[in-house]
């Protein structure tokens, strides 16, 4: 690193970044992952901790907009996040540590681009969008469509996360996200399933599905929501769901876990996270977050 | 309850505790001399190789490197425990990937980096061995292929790749076994596991003339400094070392490591040279890890429960190197054994080198491997005679006047008392949901009785400094001490002051391992304190004029028993002269065995004064998963008298935890070369809080003669070994089969499951 400079004005880091600077908000990616070897740290490093306008969370008719430098720990206390985009709180619940979630911004999660990322597959089942700033103009793109491989986005290196927007969530939508998880912090996602569905009448009438480490990036499946879409809201539905992503599922054998294992899984954790999101539609409780509340639930 | 809600404050607060956890403390990797040059090593590329050449000029030639040094630039010394078997640097042959083969000393860490990619090594690879069992077939290749040559204890048996052999050998088990009801069969694998102490291995070395000061973050300082003197070739007269604060070692901080490189490494860059270890380093280049272990076990069982026989075959995982581990063989042996009173014994262990990481001692080397897998083997010993568990035990477990595995007759072994206390402490047969189960194990583990010496000087003032070789491993041994030398010289805690970590200042002392400190240290401490406290009761009765044995040392007077007025204060007479006193105490022998049978004899058939303990646990298990969750252990310990109770529940609590972590989730996985694949703590998982059980403690021990000081026991490293063992009873009990791989992860638990359901 040869350079570092934290201006006070979006514009200021714009120009930076056009220049060639990499951005930095909590650094609980960039700072860890050069401490490791996996990537030296850029030689200019532009920080946005004076971007006070990117800490701010608004709620308004159109929807919730989240600021890039929004900490998980924000997100974890909001009660309008809770109610209505509880798999987005049950993610951002369970990133890393403590400190990591005091420091870790949701911008910063999504631009890592992590296949193992939490916050993406809640963020795609809300259909939200980023909303991409650079000197060049702005632009919104689906999140859907930002993850192109692992660790990375379609953006341009000049561009910078500025917000996230979700749209608002229909009457009778329940969400929750849930992981595998060996141990209860400072834990990766080996597998991890997002639904959101909206229930009426005891009929599912939408839904998104989500898988999470199962492919390169985190993605829907469509299968699993076609599964979903017109079933009574119950248990033979999750579990046709919950099928169709382990059979969607392309998982790798690796040092956490084998292929078989992954995939195995893949049917429990969804069909978790979907009876989860089924119990909060219904006007039922599974406690924030849902990984913990689900640990032994059959 | 959680461990914070367990932990009322009591009156005596640790001297370090205040600057630890305010952040003040100063650890090695703290300090900083000024012209200090940065230190890097280039390791091994290869697991196993022969080295056909190494070229360091472009590194040597690199701006801000002031000195690469190699195997050519330090004495042609091997070295090792009971086997002499390496050199500082690689000399012609690398045996596993943390091989040191150059270092560097550079202006900054960058440069270091740099230059030790720009050094050349061309290799001849070899085969690999990792397997540590298929190492013992006759045409397996060679580890060291001058095995015969080394210098080693002959009492090893070691035959090319089994460094070491032992045997445990009473009466006839194959008779004993052809007449038992029932005959049981286990086979169980571990894998290797690190010490990971949250401190990394950091060292500073500077010379002064032809002394070096070497500050280092070691558990035993006198082993460090034996080893730079022999390996640099110079008297120990000359070698001083200095430990700041230790941040844990847990046993990978015991022996030598790499004090002697960094200050050859300082002598060549002419200037002060400092080596912080990454966490990654902390991993794989560390020579100093639990072992691998392969445990296959059969017992001879009647109908009754009497155990008749047990046969079985351990092999064990040495690694690249010997260090200090030699003796793991029959430590193994011992625990294969276990803490019952079996008739007929025949047990076979290897240790076997590799070319993984060398194992040395972790915190009870070879125990919680062998109590786990012995543990649920006597879970289905019981099962085969319809008996319950906890029944089977409390019939065959030792007591008082039993006689054990070697013709050792034991006495003060509240084994039983251990296992009935923590049975009603975690509510052993309450009625659970199908997904929970609770677990027992037992075991055992021996006091060592090692030479200590210690200074205590009273000051003009009337305090005390005690000077003592014992090493503060985190555990708070050290820091205790104060409170015996107060008690004896009737003064407060805090007017005694401790000068230690620092060979320079004190006699020789085994340092922080073993489970030995309260053991020997304050033994030699106390009997410091007691020369101190005769002078003083020498002066007091000349200047009042009174019969000694008539005067007692409180309140920091010494008065006449019963009329305190007739008085004289301690800073009073330490005013007025000098008082200080030396001691190292009686060492308590070791018990009488008759090991005739066995070979591989290296003192441990002999068990000193045992620790014996049970835990109990209560776990859950998601059974579509296989993820395990330890909801409560109660463990309940005899250490003789405790001590230090606040200090004792500490060493449970943090062993507990640490077993938790052996049960589940720690675990290092190699590849075909022996390489880690995960050496970093994303996917080398340690317990965290979060994942911490509530601890319920029991002391049921009392006074031992012939034991530690005031009748205590050691208490260190027990905690750490039976916790695996309950886990895994409580989780067969859950999914109806064993876990016979450790650690118990999430897959193979679920493997277990699946292949069940077939």
């Amino acid at each position: 690193m040869s350079s570092f400079t934290a201006p006070t004005s979006l514009d200021e880091v714009l120009v930076a970044l056009a220049a060639g600077a990499r951005p930095v908000a909590g650094g609980t990616d960039l700072v860890v992952g050069a401490r490791q070897g996996k990537k030296p740290l850029p030689e200019a490093i532009v920080s946005l901790h004076h971007l006070d306008q990117l800490r701010m969370m608004a709620h308004v008719s159109e929807g919730t907009r989240l600021g890039a430098l929004v900490t998980h720990e924000q997100i974890i206390a909001d009660p309008t996040l809770q109610s209505s985009y509880t798999a987005l709180v049950d993610a951002s619940s369970i990133v890393g540590s403590q400190a990591t979630r005091a420091h870790g911004t949701i911008g910063g999660n999504v631009m890592n681009a992590s296949p193992a990322m939490e916050t993406g597959g809640p963020l795609i089942c809300f259909d939200a969008s980023v909303v991409l700033s650079s000197t060049q103009g702005t632009r919104r793109v689906p999140v859907a469509d930002l993850f192109v491989s692992p660790g990375k986005t379609l953006t341009r290196p000049d561009e910078l996360l500025v917000s996230i927007d979700l749209p608002p969530v229909a009457a009778g939508t329940g969400s929750s996200y849930v992981r595998l998880e060996y141990r209860q912090q400072m834990e990766i996602a080996i597998v991890g399933a997002a639904a959101v569905v909206t229930v009426v009448d005891g009929v599912i009438t939408a839904a998104r599905v989500t898988m999470t480490a199962l492919s390169a990036t985190i993605r829907r499946v469509p299968a699993a929501e076609a599964a979903l879409v017109g079933a009574s809201a119950g248990r033979a539905a999750a579990e046709a769901a919950a099928n169709a992503v382990a059979e969607a599922s392309l998982p790798i054998s690796d040092v956490r876990a084998s292929a078989a294992y992954r995939r195995a899984m893949a049917a429990v954790i969804a069909r978790r996270a979907i009876q989860a999101a089924l119990t909060r539609a219904t006007g039922g409780t599974v406690p924030i977050p849902a990984s913990a509340a689900l640990h032994g639930a059959s | 309850m959680s461990i914070l809600e367990h932990s009322a404050p009591t009156e005596f607060i640790r001297p370090d505790g205040k600057e630890k956890v305010t952040g003040s403390g100063r650890y090695t990797a703290d300090l900083t001399l000024t012209g200090q040059a940065i230190a890097k090593f280039r390791y091994a590329d290869h697991s196993h190789a022969r080295i056909l050449r190494v070229d360091t000029s472009k590194a040597r030639a690199l701006p801000g490197v002031f000195a690469v040094i190699t195997h050519d630039d330090v004495p042609e010394v091997k070295y090792g425990g009971m086997v002499q078997d390496r050199y500082l640097f690689a000399k012609d042959v690398v045996r596993f990937e943390g091989e040191v083969i150059a270092a560097v000393a550079a202006m900054t860490e960058e440069i270091a980096k740099l230059a030790v990619s720009l050094i050349e090594v061309d290799y001849e690879p070899l085969p690999a061995i990792s397997d540590f069992v298929a190492a013992m077939d006759p045409d397996a290749a060679l580890v060291h292929e001058d095995w015969e040559t080394d210098t080693r204890s002959d009492s090893l048996g070691s035959n090319r790749n089994t460094l070491g052999y032992s045997t445990i050998v009473k009466g006839d088990a194959d008779a004993a076994m052809a007449a038992a009801d029932h005959i049981v069969t286990g086979r169980y694998t571990t894998d290797g596991v690190n010490g990971v102490p949250i401190e990394p291995h950091a060292i500073l070395a500077q010379w002064q003339g032809d002394k070096v000061t070497i500050w280092t973050s070691s558990q035993t300082p006198y082993a460090a400094r034996a080893g730079v003197a022999t390996t640099l070739e110079v008297p120990q007269s000359r070698v001083r070392i200095v430990v700041p604060l230790l941040g844990g070692g847990f046993g990978a901080k015991c022996d030598f490591h790499f004090e002697a490189h960094i200050a050859a490494l300082s002598r060549a860059a002419n200037r002060p040279v400092k080596l912080v270890f990454s966490r990654h380093e902390e991993f794989f280049a560390i020579d100093h890890r639990r072992e691998g272990m392969l445990i296959e076990l059969e017992t001879g069982v009647m109908a009754d429960g009497t155990l008749v026989g047990r046969r079985a075959r351990l092999v064990l995982d040495k690694g690249a190197y010997c260090g200090e581990g030699g003796f793991f063989a029959q430590m193994a042996a011992m625990h294969a054994c276990g803490p019952y009173v079996i008739e007929n014994i025949s047990v076979h262990s290897f240790l076997n080198y590799s070319n993984n990481q060398p194992s040395s001692s972790i915190r009870a080397p070879t125990a919680p491997q062998v109590c786990w897998a012995l543990e649920q083997h006597m879970d289905a010993v019981a099962a085969a005679i319809g008996m319950d568990a906890v029944e089977l035990r409390l019939k065959t477990l030792i007591e008082n006047g039993a006689e054990g595995p070697t013709k050792q007759i034991f006495d003060n072994v509240a084994i039983k008392e251990s296992l009935i206390k923590a049975v009603e402490m975690i509510g052993y047969g309450q009625k659970l949901p199908a997904d929970e189960a609770i677990g027992v194990s037992c075991g055992w583990w021996p006091c060592f009785a090692v030479e200590s010496g210690a200074y205590v000087n009273l000051n003009h003032d009337g305090t005390a400094t005690i000077i003592t070789g014992a090493q503060e491993n985190g555990t708070g041994s050290v820091m205790a001490m104060p409170k015996f030398v107060a008690e004896e010289l009737g003064l407060r805690p805090e007017d005694v002051s401790i000068l230690y970590q620092d060979t320079d200042a004190a006699p020789w002392d085994m340092g922080s391992s073993g489970s030995q400190t309260t053991f020997n240290s304050v033994r030699a401490v106390l009997a410091a304190a007691a020369e101190v406290r005769e002078q003083l009761l020498d002066a007091a009765a000349n200047q009042l004029e009174a019969a000694r044995e008539d005067l007692e040392l409180v309140d920091g007077s010494v008065s006449v028993k019963g009329t305190p007025t007739i008085s004289v204060s301690i800073a009073d007479l330490a005013a007025g002269g000098t008082f200080h006193g030396k001691g190292s105490g009686p060492l308590p022998a070791s018990p009488e065995v008759d090991a005739s049978g066995c070979v591989g004899r290296l003192g441990i058939e002999s068990f000193l004064a045992p620790q014996v303990f049970t835990h109990a646990a209560r776990v859950k298990v998601d059974r579509e998963t296989g993820v395990v969750r330890v909801l409560q252990v109660a463990a309940a310990h005899d250490s003789g008298a405790v001590l230090n109770p606040m200090g004792a529940d500490g060493q449970v609590y943090g062993g507990v935890v640490m077993g938790i972590g052996q049960a589940l989730s720690e675990g290092t996985v190699l590849d075909e070369d022996g390489r880690q694949r995960n050496p970093h703590l994303l996917d080398y998982k340690l317990v965290t809080c979060a994942d911490a059980p509530a601890i319920d403690i029991a002391w049921v021990g009392s006074f031992t003669p012939d034991a530690g000081p005031r009748g205590s026991k050691g208490i260190g490293e027990p905690p750490s070994v039976p916790t695996a063992g309950a886990v895994a009873n409580a989780i067969a009990k859950v999914i109806g089969a064993p876990v016979c791989q450790l650690p118990m992860t999430p897959e193979r638990v679920w493997t277990t499951m699946q292949e069940g359901a077939k």
